[in-house]
């Protein structure tokens, strides 16, 4: 690799909304600069995990470093990719802290959208400078100078800024690169500076230990230095650096300005913090790159192994995970029904759902999740107050003076002719009107104020389906306000299951209790008694259903010629509740550990 | 090397297919008995080692459908096994084989347990299990049979899609007045590969069918019947010992077409291909029981059963008692199990749950 002039990096990142064809767009640069060969590019090429190319979205961030060739000098851009879910703008803060710029991507034919927004706002606190790019405008239904004006309207481009492209026939791509390099500046620092690198990804090769994706801010670092990673003060030798295009070369120094990946077989990855500036051991910085502000957890829930012996295992994949998620936290915790596990906090739903989905695939642990929760304050009568995470945490009634839940203002875009569903929505979510603004004359922004954990329930699948997928939704804590709260216990067979318990306005209680034991009975399979559900409030019941006795599960006849096939039938039968957890005398699915959010109104 | 006390014997041909049925079988061919008996014959020779039997079984198939001269040449092949003087030696018969000249038959070759097929007294159903004879013809039958035999089992299938309570209360009734000692029962099982399972029948419901499981407990116990298995109903002494003997998870010979047998430590499955079998291709499929699968075995063949799985036995083979073994103090504590003083058996209250409970055994 040639040495490049450090005016000649660009470093870059890009927003947009889901499906707005950022990762297409990601790979049609990829392709134009020869970074890869068109047959080497998979679908979403950097998208690696498997979930995010089912999910078609970006989870975690990933760098890239392409060269492209601009009026006879050639330039390095370092494309840094970002999540465009609301729950993960914690890891778009960290890509945008590593750029100059970002392109912000906007559908040509549906505008732009509550979560774009909401990274583009990150990134001008950034200081960025905003390529606006109007993509898919090969659409039959693409309006560009429609979605121009609404940009313009809306954030206050100027109209020569636009850049008009279709990730699908590469339309546009090259005046994009030009712009790129035209607009962006070049990063600063100097070479010759103490060594600041800031470290905004890492990952754990088995092979290696610890790969950090860092950017060089100041100073020069090369293979065989010694480094100090400065809030944690370990000290490592370099034995690899280079940088992705998105395969991996090797190189001998990385400079101030460039974006690279470090080895330095570091096995304890608890001393790699996301954030951490990394400097020289013997010629250290003397103060370390303004980190990140850690995100708070939003939402918890209960993550229990099925075998109850795989616990340690699930810890070992919960620390393997938050080396690459700084926003995952967890601690040990104990369910009388499930054994022991871990609380854990989320950025939002889909950071959770990701979160399980991945320690099941990429480690192979059977769990049960709980229902989710907030965090509640509760002021008890003698004035102290607590903060709970957790239902069973939550103190006697007689205790309690008054419980104050999270509220959240939404941000829902939306075509004007959902704003009736989308209200009777909000309002059977406990919501209050705030306001709503026209963006232009089709297209409204809608704001209420709504309980975030009503939000944490099935929220965004209403709202998808009222509006047939037309609204997006972003939303932004507001703070905590008093409810009529109260816990609501599911009992099985007559006694409590702590995990199924969860906190519910009084006033939807009964409701959201008769909800609950029917998708339960639903659930869970007959067993061989009748399994009375209940859902109570302290000793008040207030709903019950009943599972009734399986009647027939037998090998009728087995005479010598059955034996062995027999044996396989009770095999399968065994392998399906495997999955099951007993809880008491009765086997429940792990799907019934989420009955609470599966209710239809 | 240790005795094998049992023997089955497959013969695999039928006059008439039944709709239900998806053991080994085919149609009738005279053409083929000779060569066939041939082949039992070779098979027997070279894989019986002269152990003494306590229980010999001829199934099929329909082994009666055989001819006389057929009979006795399958007669002549079982000479060679030593049987016990007290050996329990049962040919499996069809109603409309039933004659004098073949109940002699059986008599001179030592048969002393016939098991005949009834099924059902209902027109009907044996209309719809394609069953080829009357209602009218079943009690003379079964009355010729009991002048030369008194150790008599009758087959009866219950649960047939339509079938009401009421019905197979008639059946029962039937059945009882029929007065022989044993009875098996079944619950239809609509199995892939058989004329019902084609017609992709929908079974009864569980609960009608649990229902029909319990009227015949209730009729059959009153009449003095111990429910000695899930499915069977003896009087007292008349027991299948050769049926007993699987489900005390003992060792026997299967000779035939497709018959099964457990011998030294492998269970074995013979092919149900004819020409292979013909040529002297026997076997098709070994499994190697380790004792893992095997003390399972105890437990999943024994829990069907009123004596159920014997302490002494099931100790001496694994030096660690039953309960310990499959830690089922929790069991025994809700009244699943019962503890005797020399036995573990299921309360039959669960016996048709028995699933959920033999999966916790594997």
């Amino acid at each position: 690799m040639i040495y490049m002039k450090q005016q000649n990096i660009r470093n870059f990142s890009i927003i947009a909304h889901i499906d707005h064809g950022k990762s297409t767009l990601a790979d049609r640069l990829l392709e134009e600069t020869g970074a890869l060969e068109k047959r080497e590019l998979k679908e979403q090429t950097l998208d690696s995990m498997d979930i995010e190319r089912e999910r078609g979205i970006t989870i975690k961030l990933n760098a890239v470093e392409l060269t492209y060739h601009y009026h006879d000098e050639d330039y390095i851009l370092h494309l840094i990719d970002t999540p465009g879910h609301v729950d993960f703008s914690y890891e778009v803060s960290r890509s945008l802290a590593a750029c100059e710029g970002a392109l912000l991507v906007v559908d040509a034919a549906q505008g732009i959208e509550a979560q774009t927004l909401a990274n583009l706002y990150l990134a001008l606190e950034h200081d960025l400078t905003i390529i606006p790019v109007i993509n898919k405008i090969d659409l039959p239904n693409a309006d560009p100078e429609k979605v121009k004006q609404e940009l313009i309207d809306a954030i206050g481009f100027s109209s020569d800024e636009f850049i008009f492209t279709s990730a699908k026939t590469g339309e546009g791509i090259p005046e994009l690169l030009n712009a790129i390099i035209e607009r962006i500046p070049a990063p600063k620092g100097e070479k010759e500076k103490p060594l600041q690198a800031l470290i905004f990804d890492s990952f754990f090769d088995s092979y290696r230990g610890v790969i950090i994706s860092c950017r060089m801010v100041e100073g020069t670092l090369q293979k065989g230095d010694k480094i100090r990673l400065m809030e944690t003060g370990a000290v490592y030798d370099v034995v690899e650096l280079g940088v992705m295009t998105p395969k991996e070369i090797k190189k001998d120094k990385l400079v101030a300005g460039e974006v690279g990946f470090i080895a330095a077989s570091i096995k304890d990855i608890s001393q790699v913090k996301v954030g951490d500036t990394i400097t020289h051991d013997d010629f250290p910085a003397s103060t370390p790159l303004p980190g990140y502000q850690p995100m708070k957890s939003m939402v918890f829930c209960g993550i229990y192994p099925i075998e109850a012996n795989k616990f340690e295992d699930l810890r070992e994949a919960l620390e393997k995970l938050k080396l690459n998620d700084a926003s995952l936290v967890f601690e040990p915790e104990t369910s009388q029904a499930l054994g022991f596990g871990f609380r854990c906090g989320f950025l939002g739903l889909l950071h959770m759902e990701i979160i399980e989905e991945r320690v099941e695939r990429e480690f192979g642990i059977d769990i049960i999740a709980t229902s989710p929760s907030v965090i509640y304050e509760v002021e008890l009568t003698d004035h102290s107050i607590v903060m709970i995470d957790s239902p069973s945490m939550l103190p006697d009634r007689q205790k309690i003076a008054s419980i104050k839940e999270p509220y959240i203002k939404t941000n829902i875009f939306s075509p004007s002719e959902y704003i009736g569903p989308i209200m009777e929505l909000c309002q059977n979510k406990r919501g209050t009107y705030i306001s709503m603004e026209y963006l232009d004359k089709t297209r409204v922004n809608i704001h209420y104020e709504i309980p975030l954990s009503e939000i944490v329930y099935d929220f965004f699948d209403k709202l998808k389906s009222y509006t047939k997928g037309y609204a997006s939704f972003d939303y932004e804590l507001i703070g905590y306000k008093e409810s009529n709260l109260v816990k609501m216990d599911i009992l099985l067979n007559g006694e409590i299951v702590d995990a199924l318990s969860v906190i519910v306005h009084k006033d939807f209680a009964y409701q959201r209790g008769k909800a609950v034991v029917e998708a339960l009975k639903e659930l869970i399979p007959r067993q061989m008694f009748e399994v009375p559900i209940q859902a109570s409030i302290g000793s008040h019941v207030i709903a019950r259903t009943d599972i009734k006795a399986l009647r027939k599960n037998v090998l009728a006849k087995c005479y010598g010629g059955d034996i062995t096939r027999k044996r396989k039938l009770l095999e399968k039968q065994k392998e399906g509740k495997k999955r099951m957890k007993q809880i008491g005398r009765v086997e429940v699915p792990q799907e019934a550990f989420l009955a609470v959010l599966k209710m239809e109104d | 090397m240790k005795k094998k006390k049992s023997c089955y014997i497959h013969i695999p041909f039928c006059s008439n297919i039944c709709s239900y049925c998806d053991f080994c079988k085919f149609y009738y061919q005279d053409t083929l008995i000779e060569p066939y008996l041939d082949a039992l014959e070779g098979e027997i020779t070279t894989r019986y080692q002269n152990d003494l039997l306590e229980t010999l079984y001829i199934g099929g198939g329909t082994p009666s459908v055989l001819t006389p001269s057929q009979l006795e040449k399958l007669f002549k092949i079982t000479q060679k096994l030593e049987l016990s003087h007290q050996v329990e030696f049962t040919i499996e018969c069809n109603i409309q084989d039933i004659t004098k000249e073949k109940l002699l038959l059986f008599q001179k070759y030592g048969v002393n347990r016939l098991s005949i097929g009834v099924q059902s007294s209902n027109q009907e159903i044996l209309h719809f299990l394609d069953r080829e004879y009357t209602k009218e013809e079943i009690i003379p039958k079964l009355n010729l049979a009991k002048q030369y035999f008194s150790n008599i089992n009758i087959d009866l299938i219950y649960a047939i899609p339509g079938e009401t309570i009421s019905m197979l209360k008639q059946d029962l009734s039937f059945f009882l007045d029929l007065n022989v000692p044993h009875i098996s029962t079944y619950s239809l099982m609509i199995e892939e590969h058989t004329k019902l399972g084609i017609q992709n029948l929908e079974p009864i419901s569980d609960q009608l069918d649990s229902m029909m499981y319990e009227a015949i407990h209730d009729m059959f116990t009153e009449k003095g019947y111990r429910h000695y298995e899930i499915s069977n109903y003896g009087l007292p002494g008349y027991e299948s010992r050769h049926n007993l003997t699987y489900w005390r998870n003992e060792t026997y010979y299967g000779f035939g077409l497709g018959a099964s047998g457990y011998i030294d430590s492998i269970r074995y499955t013979n092919t149900k291909n004819i020409k292979k079998y013909l040529s002297g291709i026997y076997i098709q499929e070994e499994e190697k029981i380790t004792a893992a699968i095997d003390a399972s075995n105890y437990a999943i063949l024994g829990l069907r059963t009123l004596e159920g799985v014997s302490k002494a036995i099931f100790l001496e083979k694994f030096k660690v008692d039953f309960k310990e073994y499959f830690s089922i103090a929790d069991l025994i504590e809700e009244d699943i199990i019962i503890e005797t003083k020399d036995s573990y058996y299921l309360n039959p209250k669960y016996w048709y749950l028995s699933n959920e409970v033999l999966v916790k055994f594997l």
